[in-house]
């Protein structure tokens, strides 16, 4: 299919929804759910082609470039299935909610234009579809008023500050390179200094950074994806943060090329060796604060933000097998974490907007099917053998291991270490333990929300033992980045020192299990006993009386927490009210914190474009 | 076929192993105790009982994560080298045991969750903090021991003991074996580091609800364990062994020791054991983690 | 108890592969942790160096579902009535009551108080008494070898006599403790158990 057919039939079938919408809400479902079938539908059919189509060349001579090659091809996939299952998901979520032909026609636009931003060959429609998909994505956050705008608010003005910095990268690599087309701006940067190829670099990761929420620049996401409804949770949590990470791998490895920017200045202080930190702190200190939450959303927000750092450090170390790792998470993290949204969600829409963990319980007895894709998707999220996270962080572990950056893997592997306590706390305190008198006549989620979970459980598990079906994609893109691909097979991969083969792991588990469970159905046959029937030193457990989830951890969290305060966050408030106290007139036009963290980002830009037109110094 | 064979082999030796050293343990305490203790084989007698015992089980989760739990065990068993045999050697080495360690923990914490008992879910959360303040050594020790030998396979680092020698004594290492000595008691969750089960203040924690042959599987698993935290510090540490026999031995030795420690002492509490995890053996570990680094690169 | 019963056969394995049940159970009695009463002060030196109950099996565990011997150690108020009732129905099956001391059996000393009952097993079935004012640890030994015995000739039913009585069980407890907070453990029995007697009315 043509990518601008499918594009436009894609922003039709959008306003078209909208329109239906005011005759019949059931048909308007129906279409949006078509919509992105047909988009589905459209981008696996293009599966393995790599082509450009230039669309228009009349504006300004600024060409409008679509191109789809397999890089773009699995994160559009990967839009299109999440952005799919999202939108069944909110069948019922939001009829509860209210202006929902709003609701479809701008989770319509925020898929299209992350799919847009996808398949454009230039910085033009780049930036047009990442503006759009910025603004749509602000719509829907605060879609549930209240608190939501508050976090809608600091979302946008962070993002308008990202799209300025792009839009100062892109002018700037315009003047040098006389293109905003991909290709040619990467055939001519080949002579650019290194300097100058900082420079750019830097500006566009404090764009690309934003929406990827890297550490000192991730402050909005907590809030956006707490308040935002769930459905949108999942999309904005599973792909459209990691547009960033795309925006990320198309600069260093598409434009920039990787040789270069792996040698890039000078030894120590670096590019690379700065990502790589921030790598490492963002997956360090968000696993420790998801410690503390009690938000269920909070919760794997922040998670959201360490998986990011996994990613960042993967997509920075620049070898062949640390960008198959890289990629491979962010579609691994796509599918469990949407997932795991969608499990808070419908947990959420039964209980009546209940997120508060200390005040769930027990709902496994209520809602097995969501318990299970609850746990399918911790162990992906932890990468438990099996699920699809555990290739993935692999390949990050192997190549951080074998090319000598033992601290790296330190942090790496202790970042997934602490995802298995605030995992299961996520488990533990919404479906185990005891079920509160409450919740005994919950019914469980509804079809239409059991059968997006269950699909994206089935991914994570088949891409889990089968992790060759997506690292063959990756393999691809690789080759068109011109790097040496991994040798995989449909079961794993298998470098010199050490492979992974998911065909033994699985048979041995699954062997093992059935064996064992049979030896277990061999003893006698025991009987089932009541949630009150339970041992308490004889007395009779007290309905409701048993609150025992709260501060779960409290002695390790009581020994971090003065230790762990959001450096970031305080660092942009302590700045905020030194602007503040500086001058009234600042004050006046920019009031509350967040438009000062985006004062921040832009003086510091200005004030690098000012060195550089008076120095020049890159 | 001789695969299958090596797997029967291991699992069910190992098994042995466990359930002998678990005996071992209590004949060894109560010596220290200066009392007579009970028969080597009692670990077999409670099994058998358990066996013969009806359970009550809280619902499909409590029956699930316990064989999810015993079944992880078993399979990191065939990952690690059994002096000379290891059945699963070439699908993903320390990596996969480290990632595969987890599952046992995991089905038992899911299992005690379900059960709703106060009890039960104290001793999982005091066992995930454990685990948090251990492994914050142990992965530093695991990575200057993978960097030092430039693999991820335990299998040649196994190869490369026998020729060169114990780790344990090779000079960039040592720093990192005293650590992984004094993390080991919290690894295999003996005393000091008994707080999870602490049967006199939360009733055996997360074994509360267990009877018949939940405990049963419960104490295999606990078996397992046991061999699977000795065995990986014998091959990481001790050589691993060139044939079975020797390996055993080793392992015995290695028991011994901690076996020592385990009837003298008394039990810390999680945030002391935590604190002492955190600051000792996490220096240990990051001081040898910055040798090995600067002595390879 | 004759003597040849009380020797004990742990190592015969041909034993072992004819009754593995019954052998497992009587050389692993593990025992509730559960005081009641003076009695308790017994069980210290019972199971420490002194005596050390363990070369026999006999260890206390933390919670009934783990054990499977119960022993009463001294007189039952009727308040501890209640947790022990519970903790015994907790109890996985086949398990073993031993009243110790003379207070659970007739009500020893307590006789005439007020709060304390005076028959244990009209309330739970007990498979042996340790009679004295109050027992040495030897009488434990000896009861435990008496408990061998009985569950070698298959005469340690308590369990069984719970499971078929347990209408009338129940009735003794709720006589004296009023409304129990739990459910029967046996309905089915006890709903037998109450159309018969509405027939025989
Ligand atoms: S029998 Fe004697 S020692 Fe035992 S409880 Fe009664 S009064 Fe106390």
């Amino acid at each position: 299919m043509k990518l601008e057919i499918l594009l436009a039939v894609f922003f039709g079938g959008s306003l078209l929804t909208y329109l239906l919408g005011k005759i019949s809400k059931r048909a308007r479902d129906i279409l949006a759910v078509l919509v992105l079938l047909f988009a589905t539908a459209g981008i696996t059919s293009l599966y393995g082609k790599s082509s450009t189509a230039t669309l228009y060349t009349g504006f300004l001579d600024f060409p409008m470039v679509l191109s789809i090659h397999p890089f773009a091809w699995i994160f559009a996939l990967t839009i299109a299935v999440v952005g799919l299952c999202a939108v069944i998901f909110s069948w019922l979520y939001i009829r509860k909610k209210g202006r929902t032909d709003f609701f479809y026609f701008m989770m319509l636009l925020v898929i299209f234009s992350m799919i847009g931003i996808v398949l454009s060959g230039d910085f033009l429609s780049f930036y047009i579809f990442w503006e759009m998909m910025s603004w749509s994505t602000f719509l829907l956050i605060s879609y549930n008023r209240g608190k939501a705008i508050a976090a809608g608010m600091k979302y946008i003005v962070m993002s308008v500050a990202g799209s300025l910095a792009m839009l100062v990268g892109m002018i700037s690599l315009y003047t040098q390179t006389g293109t905003l087309v991909f290709e040619g701006i990467s055939g001519s940067l080949n002579s650019a200094s290194s300097g100058y190829l900082q420079f750019i670099l830097i500006l566009f990761f404090v764009a690309f950074g934003i929406k990827n929420a890297i550490w000192p620049l991730h402050v909005w996401l907590p809030p956006a994806h707490s308040e935002a409804p769930s459905p949108f949770s999942a999309v904005l949590s599973g792909v459209l943060i990691k547009i960033g990470t795309f925006g990320f791998i198309l600069l260093i490895y598409g434009i920039i090329q990787v040789q270069v920017f792996v040698n890039l200045g000078h030894a120590l202080f670096n590019v690379r060796n700065l990502l790589l930190l921030l790598g490492a702190v963002t997956i360090l200190i968000p696993t420790f604060i998801a410690l503390f939450q009690d938000d269920a959303k909070r919760l794997l927000a922040w998670s959201t933000v360490a998986q990011a750092g996994y990613i960042i450090l993967g997509i920075a170390y620049g070898t062949s097998e640390s960008l198959s790792g890289g990629t491979l998470h962010f579609f691994n993290h796509a599918l469990f974490k949407s997932l795991l949204f969608m499990v808070v969600g419908a947990v959420e829409f039964r209980t009546n907007g209940v997120r508060d963990l200390n005040s769930l319980g027990g709902l496994i007895k209520k809602m097995p099917v969501t318990f299970v894709a609850g746990l399918i998707g911790v162990c992906g999220l932890i990468g438990v053998p099996l699920t699809n996270g555990f290739v993935s962080k692999w390949l990050i572990y192997h190549t951080l291991i074998v090319n000598h950056s033992p601290f790296l893997a330190f942090v790496a592997l202790l970042g997934t270490w602490g995802t298995i306590l605030y995992s299961y706390k996520l488990i533990h305190h919404i479906f185990l333990g005891q079920l509160p008198r409450k919740y005994e006549k919950l019914q469980a989620a509804p079809v239409s929300m059991k059968v997006p979970m269950i699909f994206l459980s089935l991914t994570v598990f088949v891409f889990g033992v089968l992790p060759g079906l997506p690292l063959h994609v990756i393999n691809l893109s690789e080759l068109g980045f011109g790097m040496e691909p991994l040798a995989i097979n449909m079961w794993g991969v298998v470098t010199g020192s050490g492979s992974i083969q998911m065909l033994n792991i699985a048979t041995a588990l699954i062997l093992g299990g059935i064996v064992l469970w049979l030896f277990f159905r061999m003893g006698p046959k025991n009987t089932r006993a009541d949630q009150m029937d339970n041992y308490a030193a004889g007395a009779p457990v007290p309905a409701d009386r048993y609150q025992y989830s709260v501060k779960f951890y409290d002695p390790l969290t009581r020994m971090i927490a003065p230790y762990l305060k959001d450096i970031a966050d305080n660092f942009y408030s302590a700045l905020a009210r030194g602007i503040r106290n500086a001058g009234n007139g600042i004050r006046r036009i920019y009031t509350g914190d967040v438009g000062n963290y985006a004062l921040y980002i832009i003086l510091f830009l200005a004030i690098l474009i000012f060195i550089q037109l008076y120095w020049k110094v890159w | 076929m001789v695969l299958v064979l090596q797997i029967l082999f291991v699992s069910i030796l190992a098994c042995l192993v466990g359930l002998f050293l678990i005996g071992l343990s209590r004949k060894v305490t109560a010596r220290i105790h200066w009392r007579y203790g009970p028969p080597l084989s009692q670990p077999f007698i409670d099994i058998v009982k358990w066996f013969s015992q009806t359970a009550v089980s809280h619902g499909k989760l409590f029956d699930a994560g316990m064989i999810f739990s015993l079944t992880g065990s078993v399979v990191v068993v065939l990952f690690l080298p059994f002096g000379g045999i290891c059945p699963l050697s070439g699908s993903g080495g320390l990596l996969v045991i480290l990632y595969l360690m987890l599952i046992a923990p995991l089905g038992i914490a899911l299992s005690a969750g379900e059960s709703a008992n106060p009890h039960a879910s104290i001793g999982v959360s005091r066992k995930m903090q454990l685990a948090f303040g251990y492994e914050l050594s142990l992965l530093m020790i695991l990575l200057s021991l993978m960097t030092y030998y430039r693999t991820v396979s335990i299998v040649d680092i196994v190869e490369t003991q026998i020729q060169a020698g114990w780790s344990l004594v090779q000079l960039p290492l040592v720093v990192s074996g005293l650590a992984y000595l004094l993390i080991m008691p919290a690894i295999m969750g003996i005393r000091p580091f008994e707080m999870i089960q602490a049967p006199q203040e939360i009733s055996s924690g997360p074994m509360a609800e267990y009877g018949g042959k939940f405990l049963a599987f419960a104490t295999l698993q606990h078996a397992f364990n046991i061999y699977i935290g000795l065995s990986l510090f014998v091959n990481l540490f001790m050589g691993g062994g060139s044939n079975a026999g020797y390996f055993l031995i080793k392992l015995l030795l290695a028991f011994m020791v901690f076996q020592v420690v385990h009837a003298v002492w008394p039990r810390f509490r999680i945030e002391q054991a935590v604190r002492y995890l955190w600051r000792w053996p996490a220096l240990l570990a990051f001081i040898g983690l910055i040798i090995v680094w600067v002595t390879t690169s | 108890m004759t003597k040849k019963s009380g020797k004990m056969d742990r190592n015969n394995i041909g034993k072992w592969f004819k009754s593995p049940g019954n052998m497992g159970q009587k050389y692993s009695l593990h025992a509730l942790y559960f005081c009641t009463g003076c009695g308790i002060i017994e069980i210290p030196p019972t199971i420490t160096t002194r005596w050390d109950a363990e070369r026999f099996g006999v260890i206390p565990v933390a919670t009934p579902r783990q054990a499977n011997l119960f022993l009463i150690t001294g007189y039952v108020s009727v308040k501890t009535l209640r947790y022990i009732i519970r903790s015994y129905e907790q109890m996985p099956e086949p398990k073993y009551t031993v009243g110790f001391g003379s207070c659970p059996i007739n009500g020893g000393m307590y006789w005439d108080s007020y709060n304390t009952i005076k028959h244990l097993d009209k309330y739970i079935p007990v498979d042996g008494w340790i009679a004295g004012c109050m027992p040495r640890p030897e009488a434990v030994f000896v009861a435990v070898t008496h408990l061998w015995t009985l569950i070698d000739k298959g005469m340690a039913t308590g369990y069984l006599k719970y499971r078929e009585h347990y209408a009338k069980y129940r009735r003794n407890q709720e006589k004296i403790l009023g409304e129990l907070e739990w459910p029967p453990l046996f309905s089915k029995e006890e709903e037998n158990e109450k159309s018969r007697e509405k027939v025989a009315g």
